[in-house]
């Protein structure tokens, strides 16, 4: 019978699993750091969930506000890449109503700050209430254009 | 791996049952339709998983532990359901020894409850409900049952491993797809894929409470919800959204 020989690994493939394994000790890293409890009982504030969709013109940031008030809706640029969300709940929410009785404290207003990953027109800024849902539109700046010849 | 995952029964396990997952995946729909199963029809916990190699988390209930992963049922539904985001890793190990231990059971038809994410959701007013199955004849059982067949594609997480794993085996196997939200607990879309569930399986509950109730769901779900995100991050849950290149 034959021999297979044994492949030897490249100094690229132990290069690659180097990385990948530094890749994956930098997300649990940073999930770890980033953990934190999705409300503030200090503040009386929820911490809603979000999520940032970048396109080829704009950025669409969502946010989920069940049960918000949307007159009391607030969204504040912070700066140049960041913007504030906050609203209003249309009653106030206890641990109680979550079933769980060894934390006390009650909510009555949500908030988050998001950063806006690339440049955009923070004073162009569009925004939608639907179901619970809002949904702010930012047009991105595109500073300058490398000309293709 | 998967001889590391047992079920414990609690109680006696109907034969020929009918066998429901509702695991944590994109919009919580099928952990949001089980929970509601589950107050519905009074299912009662009739089995739990235990694993090393599922996460060290009890859920407490009353002040008593609980596995996260754990079987209810009646003498007609066996109903499989986490409570917690599945690791990407033990999806396989966890969904074998659960479509196993049903097998051992006679279970008739396994259906997985789940949701297809849909970027234009928000604006979406009548969802649509999508079926794959393990074999021709429950296709055309559900397509006959007015369900749309999700024809192309690709599928990612708990149902695509029960459709696969079923389809060896040669075991019926249905998975529904309610239209909803990827990032965002859809109750809406719990209730749509119930009411199907309804004409597939014969299983009918009310869904007004679950609609009347959804804001309090979404709001209560948040934290399983960013869980469950970080999980499908890792399965690469969205290569659902691919365009696949068909080799035939």
């Amino acid at each position: 019978m034959e021999e297979t020989p044994r492949r030897r690994r490249s100094i690229f493939d132990i290069i690659d699993e180097y990385f990948e394994s530094l890749e994956a000790w930098a997300e649990r890293f940073s999930e770890a750091l980033l953990e934190k409890p999705s409300w503030n009982c200090r503040t009386c504030t929820i911490e809603p969930l979000r999520d940032i969709l970048v396109t080829s013109d704009e950025v669409i940031v969502t946010v989920d506000l069940p049960g918000a008030e949307e007159s009391t809706i607030q969204i504040k640029p912070v700066g140049k890449d960041t913007i504030e969300i906050s609203a209003k709940m249309r009653r106030k929410v206890s641990f109680d109503d979550f079933g769980i009785t060894h934390y006390r404290g009650e909510f009555q207003k949500f908030h988050c700050r998001t950063r806006i990953p690339v440049p955009v027109y923070m004073d162009r800024m569009e925004v939608r209430f639907k179901r619970g849902l809002l949904e702010v539109r930012l047009p991105r700046k595109h500073e300058y254009e490398i000309p293709v010849e | 791996m998967k001889d590391e995952v047992r079920i414990i029964e609690r109680k006696d396990i109907p034969k020929g049952a009918i066998m429901l997952f509702g695991f944590p995946d994109v919009g919580l729909v099928g952990v949001i339709a089980a929970s509601h199963l589950i107050q519905e029809l009074g299912l009662e916990e009739v089995a739990y998983m235990d694993s090393p190699l599922l996460p060290p988390i009890i859920v407490l209930h009353e002040g008593l532990p609980h596995s996260p992963v754990r079987i209810f049922g009646n003498h007609n539904i066996l109903l499989a359901v986490s409570e917690t985001a599945l690791p990407a890793e033990l999806i396989y190990p966890v969904m074998h020894t659960l479509i196993d231990w049903g097998r051992s059971k006679g279970v008739k038809m396994m259906v997985s409850i789940s949701g297809i994410p849909v970027p234009d959701r928000q604006d979406l007013e009548e969802l649509k409900v999508f079926a794959a199955a393990s074999n021709m004849e429950t296709l055309k059982m559900a397509q006959e049952k007015g369900v749309e067949i999700l024809r192309e594609g690709y599928m990612v997480g708990p149902q695509a491993v029960m459709l696969q794993y079923c389809a060896t085996l040669g075991l019926p196997a249905l998975t529904l797809l309610a239209q909803c939200f990827f990032q965002y607990p859809d109750p809406e879309a719990a209730a749509k894929a119930l009411e199907q569930l309804g004409s597939v399986a014969g299983i009918k509950v009310d869904v007004s409470k679950l609609l009347e109730k959804g804001e309090e769901i979404r709001l209560k779900a948040r934290d399983m919800m960013k869980r469950t995100q970080q999980e499908l991050a890792k399965m690469r849950k969205t290569q659902e959204y691919d365009i696949p290149l068909y080799i035939t």
